[in-house]
């Protein structure tokens, strides 16, 4: 389904704007390398490519069929589909379970079952891959910004969250594995989805918004499973509606559906996030940066204020500010004009430049009492330029401790972010963001020792 | 839903090696005298009718003297009527400590779940509580611990923490080789030297 050789897509049309026209329109401008069959029942040709009035007609193997069409008629061409051999299937059409229509669903699973065709959706956005350059989704290439390659997968229930997230997942520079977007869940569901990406080997962080599991015994089976091989953020939508749980007891009156969900989550080894943004920001920090060996972090700033409410940030999140070793005190004494105070958090001072940032870096990056790094940039000030940003990205080039930068601003600031993220050096514009995510990376690297 | 019978459920818990303070079924008054000794007994009456017995006005705490059980007896029988047919179950009254909750339910989705919390009057106010699927590890039992903001009162300061993770896989052992709904041991009473579970309520 995410490495096919050859895609139908059944539905196709030449009539800009609907959902058949820009599926195909997509896998055209993506310079998809395998072959694509548009399948229509009245079109000889469909922008440019022969059309088929049947995937029957096709007469060689098609690895994926992107099913849009109106509701009804679904069945019968999944039947074909059946027939025609076809490997896997997206169906892109609404109008099912969602709705109330159930039994035209059931009739959906039946045939996909028949014919051992794993078949995604239906009510979805089907799936993404940069790395085969599938994309069976029909938003609009000028509407939507597509993410970089990389090893975050995004699985999504939502169709909506899913395109919204997709498209920040490119703002926040977060590079991209596989995009799963999974609907009414008939026959693919949450299960299958872990199961393929802990294989996975393209997938190293899986971010994840479920609102339900069809297989709950299953789910924590295979969530277990892969929370050991590499990190899961999810959030769960939907936990203010009220559990439907009969209570007679305390407990039945504590423990509701939702709390069933969260308690599953923490006994996978998920990292749980409350909105869309952790769920960004903590993908963000697990994509790129090495598991912490402690809880001890160390602040750079070259503004004070922004340095205190970090301080603040790693406290809350339950993290400790670190206690410089004598040699690095030492050292960054030497280094440093003495308008600096030598202590954590460390204000260079609003006329910190490149150098200075450089020297007070080099001076702490042997100390063994500090696990993890914040540098504040704040690229308002004179001395801050791409320059600094170049100076942050080489730095951590070098060094085997997750490091993380703040930097909020528009966009003189923006610029000089995506310089470092482009670089793999993730930027928040929070200190709680940053500090929150140090935090579940060690949270996650404490779970995978087996350390309560 | 049916509420297990607190002696059966008392030898349930108690073969999963979960302690509960010593009761019997009294019959009069002088049963109960007898039954007190020297320390002092809690008087509850046991109905099918009164799931809630602390509501129904169906608990007497605290009787010492031979005068405070004969008069808890009588009220107590009077208050019972209209749960009719009910017992009068005497217990042991536990020495005081940290009241915790330890429960469980199944859940449509995920099966048996076990819960711990601080318990008694706290539960509803605090709903300081962690929760998990059955069967849990050692782990998971650590996990639960930690989870809670009363962590420390709970524990004694880490001090009681091995304790009561037995005492969490037991009851997630407990539930996930019995058939039942939900389970409330509440409260539980931790101590420096020991627990004690002080209500049982098994709803199969």
């Amino acid at each position: 389904m995410l490495k096919p050789e050859s895609v139908a897509i059944i539905g196709a049309s030449n009539t800009p704007g609907k959902v058949g026209y820009i599926i195909l329109k997509n896998y055209l401008e993506e310079e998809y390398r395998g072959r694509i069959y548009p399948i229509n029942i009245n079109d000889e040709t469909i922008q440019g490519l022969r059309a088929y009035k049947s995937i029957r007609d096709v007469g060689e193997r098609v690895d994926l069929a992107v099913i849009a069409i109106p509701a009804m008629a679904v069945p019968a061409v999944l039947e074909e589909c059946g027939k025609a051999k076809v490997r896997s299937v997206v169906v892109i059409s609404g109008g099912f379970s969602e709705v109330g229509n159930t039994a035209l669903q059931n009739k959906l699973v039946s045939i996909a079952k028949k014919y051992k065709m794993p078949t995604l959706g239906p009510n979805c956005l089907g799936v993404m891959d940069p790395r085969s350059r599938i994309d069976t989704m029909f938003l609009p290439e000028n509407k939507l910004s597509k993410p970089k390659i990389g090893g975050v997968s995004f699985v999504s229930q939502s169709g909506a969250v899913g395109s919204t997230v997709l498209d920040l997942i490119a703002k926040e520079g977060i590079g991209l594995s596989k995009f799963i977007s999974y609907g009414n869940a008939a026959d693919v569901d949450e299960v299958d989805i872990m199961e393929y990406l802990l294989k996975d080997e393209e997938t190293k962080v899986i971010i994840v918004y479920i609102e339900g599991a069809k297989r709950g015994k299953e789910f924590l089976e295979v969530g277990k499973k892969v929370a050991k091989k590499k990190p899961v953020v999810i959030i769960k939508g939907g936990t203010t509606a009220a559990g439907a749980v009969a209570a007679h007891s305390h407990t039945a009156s504590l423990a509701g559906s939702n709390e069933a969900y969260d308690a599953v989550f923490r006994q996978c080894g998920f990292s749980i996030a409350k909105d869309l943004d952790d769920l960004l920001y903590f993908g963000k920090a697990f994509a790129t940066e090495p598991e912490p060996k402690g809880n001890r972090v160390m602040v750079i700033t070259n503004g004070g204020g922004t340095g205190v409410l970090t301080t603040d940030a790693v406290n809350n999140a339950g993290l400790k500010m670190a206690a410089m070793s004598a040699q690095s005190q030492k050292e960054l004494r030497k280094a440093m004009p003495m308008t600096v105070n030598i202590r954590n958090p460390l204000d260079l001072v609003g006329d910190a430049d490149e150098k200075r940032y450089r020297d007070a870096l080099s001076a702490i990056s042997n100390d063994k009492d500090i696990d993890m790094l914040i540098v504040i940039a704040l690229f308002q000030t004179p001395g801050a330029d791409e320059n600094l940003a170049a100076a942050l990205v080489d730095f951590k080039r070098n060094s085997k401790k997750p490091m993380i930068v703040i930097s909020a601003g528009s966009q003189y600031t923006e610029e000089r972010k995506i310089m470092m993220e482009d670089e793999g050096l993730p930027v928040y514009d929070s200190p709680a963001a940053a500090a929150n995510s140090l935090a579940e990376l060690l949270k996650y690297s404490k779970f995978r020792k087996g350390i309560v | 839903m049916e509420l297990m019978e607190y002696s059966a459920a008392a030898r349930l818990i108690s073969s999963y090696g979960i302690r509960s303070v010593e009761s019997r079924y009294v019959k009069n008054a002088d049963d109960a005298i007898n039954f007190a000794g020297k320390q002092g007994i809690v008087l509850k009456a046991i109905s099918k009718k009164a799931l809630h017995k602390s509501k129904a006005g169906l608990i007497k705490l605290g009787l010492r003297t031979p005068d405070d059980i004969s008069a808890a007896f009588a009220d107590l029988s009077k208050r019972a009527k209209k749960f009719a047919p009910y017992k009068i179950l005497a217990q042991k009254m536990a020495e005081s400590g940290v009241e915790i909750i330890v429960g469980g339910r199944e859940d449509p989705q995920f099966g048996k779940l076990v819960l711990v919390g601080l318990g008694g009057i706290y539960v509803e106010a605090f709903r300081d509580f962690a929760l998990r699927v059955c069967p849990i590890s050692r782990f998971d039992a650590k996990q639960m611990i930690q989870q809670l903001k009363s962590r420390d009162v709970v524990t004694f300061h880490g001090k009681k923490e091995k304790m009561i993770e037995d005492l969490l896989m037991n009851a997630s052992k407990l539930l996930s080789e019995n058939k039942m709904s939900e389970l409330d041991l509440n409260p539980v009473i931790v101590r420096n030297d020991g627990y004690d579970v002080v209500d049982i309520r098994i709803l199969r």
